[in-house]
């Protein structure tokens, strides 16, 4: 039951103009079960693929080395022969942004001279096949334990990152929010962890760093919501007839276009990475970093305002003061979700009262006033 | 803090000294002519890391450092720079050429050398450099078993020998030889550890430090220090037979260009007897001199084994196409960013397109200056892509605000109060907000390594860019145009941007 105050206008825009004009009415509390499952479904699947597959770890992990030459005339055919002719066993060539040939492969199981021997061929070996100056190809090589210490060090990072957070939010705002916006991290790390393990995207340092950037931006954008929830919850709350529920809905409808035009700002430059960066002109770190950050981004918004904020309120409803305003409001009997127009229209009413009373606003302006005041009215006794 | 929004005279200050100082410092840096210190990654070049093996003080680390930037150094390539991280030393050469002959360079696990001393030489103090075979010495000169006549005894030191032996001057015009210039199967000239002005001609090695087992400085019952030292299941028959050859003469323990010791070999015996797989070497040491001693002995002239954990070269080419992806990459997303900001909000898409550009200049400007000193990471790919996060993170301050502008005007406000009231409250949302960003990239900063260091950097800047620039810029603007704007009507007004986004319009 979908019911706002102001009902002439919501018909004749499209979604995007209700967003536009502050018209919607989703209710972000009332059906979490369907956010909660589609959640669990991804996360769930994710585990799976994760138990079942494991990741593809990127050499920085495994250990090993890689050969990156820049080559608009040659092919993976010949690259792979020269290489094999070169001493590597079971190496892999990639081409990445069409004309760089990227070569990998393990050599830790030989001694530190014979590495250094086979890698200075290869370098002989593909600056000729590419026709460049051996100091034109690029060199990587990874002993095993270094991808453990980078992953250590994250995991460090994360912890203190998580502890710190929470202290912090639960200082500035309430534990509560903390514990919620606690949830919509490890939600987001699930749902990219899980979404690399199905799609088997290679995992890299890059990757690493990548995640722990979509935390902390998940964590601002939870941050924004609770912020007007906040605010909320001082005025609109105090009034008495709003339930919590319907007070985080509202606040999530009024922060709505924020979140979306926030989100549309933040992927746009990522998928401008992504995709001019990676693909078109083949910076492989550039991939790393896009695809990590593109997927985080998706699961970051998606959880500050589907999963954040309903937690919040699933939460807070079970205080005693908010249980008892919400047996009020049931006897009631009706489940109201207001628009940001609407909410402002009724709150703006106290505004224009002290402006009537200071300056002497303009006939028609009251008029329009006193009918909107007369429907919230209607709309409240009903 | 946003108590007092301010007067107009105040705001038009703080606005056009934010545009002054943001684009005079921009023109600054760009007249002399700095830019960023570009990573390796953008630039090309060489970078290891090394891991200590074993148990490392950071006093070890620190002597880690010293000797591998002595050694980069020695390469003559400009721009290297070894430093900690944790306990790992990350060793970048950006913009080199030739990056394998670096490598092998650096990443050589400096020689003890084990040389016969040959005799002691005269060092002029103005010398040339000298290319090829140094000479025989001269026989009165010579340190032989002969010359030296090493005779066992009962005195304190347990022998008596013919010290008398002058340095040999046919040297003196030459210079040293370098540590660079330090080849094992060739004889040459060296300086001796703490004892300026003495040099030894010495002969091709014998053996190296990797018949060394281990070493240990000991103090002996009459409280002289010692080194005893254990050698190797295949050093041990090469030490004898090394020993034997130099057997009452001087051999020295060289490493890295420099002369640790040149113990006399068993000079209290009268015959060789073999080393059995120990042995120790006395003379007049110090604490220091004997610790230091072995530790040369067992690490070479490193105080602990490095191990290469990554080893990465980039070609200048590459580093290139990088740069030209990374920043094509950044101007196309801006682009969309701006398009799609100024078509949702019309003339306040142009307080962000404006905001973004004093943004930006200021960014510039620091990124360069901070290029000419050492603090500041060097610029690469992840702090480029630190960087486009940010454009969300600077952008969705403006938009935080633009929303409670929109509140504003559809509770039904005019244009000059909603600019007052509504930056009260972004302002609370944008300092919370930007505090946790901040807190991330601090925390990425102090505990991660390698590249994430310059991500968490360029993130962290450019947060509190935002952060001064909302409170210095955006808010003078829109407050100033709200109050100049508020009868207008044209499509380029701020009304425009907010009315057609409240009920009514």
């Amino acid at each position: 039951m979908v019911d706002d105050p102001i009902e002439t206008p919501e018909k004749t825009y499209g979604r995007f103009g209700r967003l536009y004009r502050g018209l919607t009415t989703i209710d972000f509390v009332g059906r979490k079960k369907t956010w909660f499952t589609v959640s669990i479904v991804i996360i769930v699947l994710g585990i799976g693929s994760l138990a079942i597959r494991g990741f593809n770890l990127g050499i920085d992990f495994k250990g090993g080395s890689s050969w990156e030459v820049k080559s608009a005339h040659t092919s993976i055919a010949n690259v792979t022969n020269s290489v094999d002719r070169a001493g590597l066993v079971n190496p892999t060539v990639e081409v990445l942004g069409g004309t760089t040939y990227q070569i990998t492969a393990d050599l830790n199981s030989l001694s530190i001279d014979q590495q250094a021997k086979v890698t200075t061929s290869v370098i002989d070996a593909l600056a000729k096949v590419a026709s460049v100056a051996p100091n034109q190809v690029s060199t990587s090589s990874v002993g095993p334990s270094w991808g453990g210490q980078i992953t250590n060090r994250a995991l460090e990072a994360l912890i203190v990152f998580f502890i710190a957070v929470v202290g912090y939010i639960s200082i500035r705002f309430e534990p509560k929010m903390a514990v919620a916006a606690f949830i919509a991290m490890v939600h987001d790390l699930l749902v990219t962890v899980g979404i690399y393990s199905v799609f088997g995207f290679q995992i890299t340092p890059d990757t690493v760093i990548a995640i722990l950037t979509i935390l902390g931006y998940s964590l601002y954008d939870t941050v924004v919501v609770f912020d007007r929830v906040r605010d909320n919850s001082g005025t609109v709350l105090k009034s008495g007839d709003m339930t919590y529920s319907e007070m985080v809905n509202l606040s999530m409808n009024q922060t709505l276009a924020r979140s979306i035009n926030t989100s549309l700002v933040a992927i746009l430059p990522v998928f401008s990475v992504l995709v001019v960066g990676a693909y078109i002109l083949g910076a492989t770190t550039l991939q790393n970093y896009g695809l990590a950050l593109f997927v985080g981004l998706m699961s970051g918004a998606y959880s500050s305002i589907f999963i954040a904020a309903p937690l919040l309120a699933v939460m807070k409803e079970r205080e005693p003061r908010f249980i008892e305003l919400a047996k009020r409001s049931a006897s009631r009997s009706d489940h109201r979700i207001f628009s940001p127009a609407s909410a402002a229209l009724l709150a703006g009413q106290g505004a224009q009262r002290q402006q009537r009373a200071t300056s002497s606003s303009n006939a028609t302006t009251s008029a329009t006033n006193r009918a909107i005041q007369a429907r919230a009215r209607k709309q409240k006794r009903r | 803090m946003a108590q007092q929004v301010g007067s107009r005279r105040s705001l038009t200050v703080s606005l056009i000294l934010t545009i002054v100082i943001a684009f005079g410092s921009l023109a600054a840096t760009l007249s002399l002519g700095w830019g960023p210190k570009l990573g390796l990654d953008l630039a090309g070049g060489l970078s290891v890391v090394y891991k200590p093996v074993g148990n490392a003080t950071s006093a070890n680390m620190r002597e880690v450092v010293t000797v591998l930037t002595n050694r980069v150094n020695g390469l003559g390539v400009s721009g290297a720079k070894v430093n900690l991280q944790g306990k790992n030393v990350v060793v970048s050469v950006p913009g080199v050429k030739d990056a394998q002959t670096v490598l092998k360079a650096v990443g050589q696990t400096a020689q003890l050398l084990f040389r016969p001393v040959l005799c002691q030489v005269t060092q002029a103090k103005k010398t040339v450099p000298f290319h090829g075979i140094w000479p025989a010495c001269g026989a009165q000169y010579a340190l032989t078993a002969q010359n030296l006549a090493v005779t066992p005894n009962n005195s304190v030191q347990g022998y008596g020998s013919n010290t008398t032996i002058l340095p040999d001057p046919k040297y003196a015009k030459h210079s040293a030889n370098s540590s660079s210039n330090d080849d094992p199967s060739k004889s040459v000239i060296l300086p001796v550890l703490g004892q300026p002005g003495v040099y030894y001609l010495l002969g091709p090695a014998q053996m190296t430090g990797q018949s060394i087992g281990k070493a240990l400085a000991q103090q002996t019952q009459l409280g002289a220090w010692v080194v005893n030292y254990t050698l190797t299941k295949t050093g041990s028959p090469l030490w004898d037979s090394v020993a034997k050859a130099n057997f009452h003469q001087q051999l020295a323990i060289e490493l890295d260009g420099v002369v640790q010791s040149a113990p006399l070999i068993q000079p209290s015996q009268s015959a060789f007897t073999s080393f059995g797989g120990s042995g120790e070497i006395s003379g007049l040491f110090t604490e220091a001199g004997a610790k230091q001693l072995a530790l040369a002995m067992q690490f070479g002239s490193l105080p602990v084994r490095l191990l290469a954990l990554t080893t990465q070269t980039v070609s200048p080419s590459l580093g290139h196409s990088s740069l030209v992806a990374g920043l094509g990459a950044g101007l196309v997303g801006l682009a969309l960013v701006l398009l799609y900001t100024i078509l949702y909000y019309r003339a306040l898409g142009l307080v962000i397109v404006l905001g973004l550009a004093v943004t930006a200049a200021l960014l510039w400007a620091i990124i360069s200056a901070l290029g000419h000193t050492a603090f500041a990471p060097s610029f690469d790919l992840a702090g480029v892509t630190g960087l486009i996060v940010s454009i969300g993170i600077t952008v969705d301050s403006y938009i935080v605000y633009f929303e409670r502008l929109k509140d504003e005007a559809r509770a039904g406000r005019s244009v000059r109060t909603s600019v007052d009231r509504g930056f009260r409250s972004a302002w609370r949302t944008v300092l919370a907000a930007d505090t946790v960003s901040l807190l991330a990239a601090v925390l990425l900063y102090i505990i991660a390594v390698g590249s994430v260091r310059g991500f968490a950097f360029f993130l962290g800047l450019s947060t509190l860019m935002d952060v001064f620039i909302t409170w210095y810029f955006t808010r003078p603007l829109v407050i100033l145009l709200g109050r100049r704007d508020s009868s207008s009507t044209s499509a380029l007004s701020m009304a425009a941007g907010l009315y057609s986004g409240a009920h009514g319009e």
